[in-house]
């Protein structure tokens, strides 16, 4: 190996790369709007989704509750503090329910008048359909107006007794988490972060890769580069940085993605949102760790696209062989989803993909053990070892190299 | 400058280049002639160390085809024909330079062999323009100077003027023969009687993976008592076929 002939040829490629559309399209561009376009719509949808379970909650009376008394006492006590509720006026509040118009039908107990005035306690049903979301999402809304209703007439009997209205409560209830604040915070982040920077890594450098060696041997211009005078070793490490490079930068595209896209859209709590609000909590050195594995997982891939752009007889089928890099993630990255950090058992640390998946979660989980971090990077390099050692020995089999 | 030693090639149990023993001396043109899949390509690509022989070996500028295959690389230039293998998005004289570079050869230097072969190959108009938009001929021209940039002592030329028109293979016969007349060294490959018989001073008749026939023009015509270089060719590998 020569270093010289290394960085001239590692030079070439990265200028040959740059001037590819094609390359720098799939290399820079998709992955830096894809964050903000599918925050943009999962977070339009989500919050539609929201406004209208929270903020739009129509109701309507079951028929033979549908009288002035109660027309009047539903609007004037239970849902005149809450103006998100709003009583509509249905002929058939079932066939509305069913037709999502309204979340719910009220239904007030025969007699309840006679027992609100013995101050007896009487009944509401509040009549909802599970299976649908809006439906089922409401019923906390209605629930709590209702309660507040409760409270209200309580206290006002009070009073009348003579007693103070802060009566009406023998406890306040006060919730205090003792959770620790990272752990809420990443819970999500844990579960969908150590997958996407795998993706991420085993995607970012396919089109270089698929167009150094692949797009070489089928355009005829290897032939002549391996008739110069440096080695194969050289001619292929030249390449193999020039791969690395665009996948890292197609990993940082994705990262300015995902900050463009906290800045356009903040208040979605954006996966941004979430590291930045826990990201104060992870020592410094664990995240040299996290970064330093990832890095080394990224080395990884390049070295494997190397080897498959190698093997396949053409673009097409290189393509098609580098496609599949993303399974090598995603299966396991899925079988593991759940997996708690603290119950991750020590010989995923020595996992190839496993060990820098299992690595991202404990030290975003807060479970952070350096001794298996340690693990994961010394495998890590393992790993590029042979990840290289394999693309040299593809790159050198004549029967490969000159197949057609 | 270049001896072939028992020089075997087999791919699997085929055995494309069988036991070819012949030289090429400095200054010399030798011609490889064979039909489609004789083995021209093959033995090319083992000389310049693209493919390991099966068995034998060969002693290329002094050095071992095996032994050192880097120091061969080094002092050959090497052009495959069909496709020229030049990088489209690189410039003209991009492509050529990162040969130079290849070749370890210093600024300096790649900036005069380049001014000298662009004025030998008439490059000027296009030598900055990428070589995707180029026509066939100015591509192999460009391919051609690229593989010689550093001034090799050999040049192998596998078909160099396979799939070009007429005009862009008088312009390659042009070059093929100012470099004779420098005294170059060169081996090439053809299937075209009439191009070895116009630029090499000896032919090699290869035929199914052996050398058939070794010999200069006059001594093959003369042996065969033929004036006709196509009919001996087709009398030859009829016998053997
Ligand atoms: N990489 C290879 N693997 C297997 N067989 C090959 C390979 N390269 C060439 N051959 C076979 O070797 C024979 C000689 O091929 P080649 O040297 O290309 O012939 P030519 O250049 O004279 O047309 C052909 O039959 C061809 O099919
Ligand atoms: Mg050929």
């Amino acid at each position: 190996m020569n270093l010289r002939h290394i960085i001239i040829v590692f030079k070439k490629e990265v200028i040959d790369l740059l001037r590819d559309r094609k390359t720098v399209f799939a290399t820079l561009f998709i992955p830096m709007l894809l964050i903000p376009l599918l925050n943009l719509l999962l977070s339009s949808g989500v919050k539609e989704l929201f406004n209208e379970i929270n903020e739009n909650v129509p109701v309507a009376l079951a028929q033979d509750s549908n009288t002035p008394e109660i027309i009047a006492l539903v609007k004037e006590e239970i849902i005149s503090k809450n103006n998100h509720i709003q009583l509509l006026n249905a002929q058939n509040p079932y066939q509305a329910l069913h037709l999502d118009k309204i979340r719910a039908i009220l239904s007030f107990e025969k007699n309840y008048q006679t027992k609100l005035q013995a101050k007896e306690p009487f009944r509401i049903q509040i009549i909802y359909d599970k299976s649908q979301n809006k439906s089922a999402g409401s019923i906390e809304i209605i629930a709590q107006a209702i309660t507040e209703f409760n409270q209200a007439v309580v206290a006002e009997r009070i009073v009348s007794l003579g007693g103070k209205a802060e009566m009406a409560e023998a406890a306040q209830a006060e919730l205090v988490n003792i959770a620790d604040a990272r752990q809420v915070n990443n819970s999500f982040l844990m579960l969908i972060l150590p997958l996407m920077i795998g993706i991420l890594m085993a995607v970012g450098g396919i089109p270089a890769a698929t167009d150094l060696v692949a797009g070489e041997k089928e355009r005829g211009s290897l032939e002549p580069l391996l008739a110069t005078k440096p080695n194969r070793q050289s001619i292929l490490f030249g390449k193999y940085l020039a791969i690395a490079l665009f996948s890292f930068i197609s990993v940082l595209a994705s990262i300015a993605g995902l900050i463009f896209s906290y800045f356009i859209n903040p208040q979605s709590s954006s996966l941004l949102g979430e590291v930045s609000t826990s990201g104060m909590n992870i020592p410094p050195l664990a995240i040299l760790f996290v970064l330093a594995i990832a890095f080394t997982l990224g080395l990884t891939f390049a070295g494997i696209q190397v080897a498959l752009s190698t093997f396949a007889r053409s673009f097409k089928e290189a393509q098609t062989y580098l496609s599949y890099l993303i399974f090598a993630v995603m299966i396991p990255g899925y079988a593991t989803l759940f997996t708690q950090p603290s119950d991750i058992p020590i010989y995923m640390f020595f996992l190839p993909i496993l060990n820098t998946l299992s690595a991202i979660k404990i030290v975003l989980g807060g479970y952070i053990i350096y001794r298996y971090l340690a693990m994961a990077l010394l495998s890590s390099f393992l790993y590029v070892f042979a990840a290289l050692l394999f693309a040299t020995i593809l790159f050198n089999k004549e029967k490969v190299l000159f197949r057609s | 400058m270049l001896k072939t030693i028992n020089l075997t090639k087999k791919f699997g149990n085929f055995t494309a280049v069988s036991n070819l023993n012949f030289e090429v001396k400095k200054g010399e043109v030798l011609g490889l002639l064979g039909k489609n899949g004789a083995g021209k390509t093959t033995t090319l690509r083992t000389l310049a160390t693209m493919l390991k022989p099966s068995a034998g070996t060969a002693q290329v500028c002094g050095y071992d085809l095996l032994k050192e295959p880097e120091k061969v690389r080094e002092h050959i230039g090497v052009l495959f024909g069909g496709e020229n293998g030049l990088y489209d998005r690189l410039t003209v004289a991009e492509n050529i330079s990162y040969f130079g570079e290849l070749y370890n050869m210093n600024q300096k230097s790649i900036r005069e062999r380049l001014h000298l072969l662009t004025e030998i190959f008439e490059m000027q108009d296009y030598l900055h323009r990428r070589t995707a938009h180029l026509s066939k001929g100015m591509k192999q021209k460009v391919a051609f100077a690229r593989s010689i940039i550093h001034n090799p002592q050999l040049i192998i030329l596998d078909e160099p003027t396979s799939g070009l028109d007429i005009s862009a293979i008088r312009d390659v016969h042009q070059f093929i023969s100012a470099c004779k007349k420098t005294g170059q060294t060169i081996i090439l490959s053809s299937h075209l009687m009439f191009e070895v018989e116009k630029l090499c001073d000896r032919i090699g008749l290869i035929h199914r993976g052996c050398l058939i026939e070794l010999g200069t023009i006059a001594e093959i015509k003369q042996k065969f008592h033929s004036d006709d270089l196509e009919a001996i060719f087709l009398k030859v590998v009829g016998e053997n076929s």
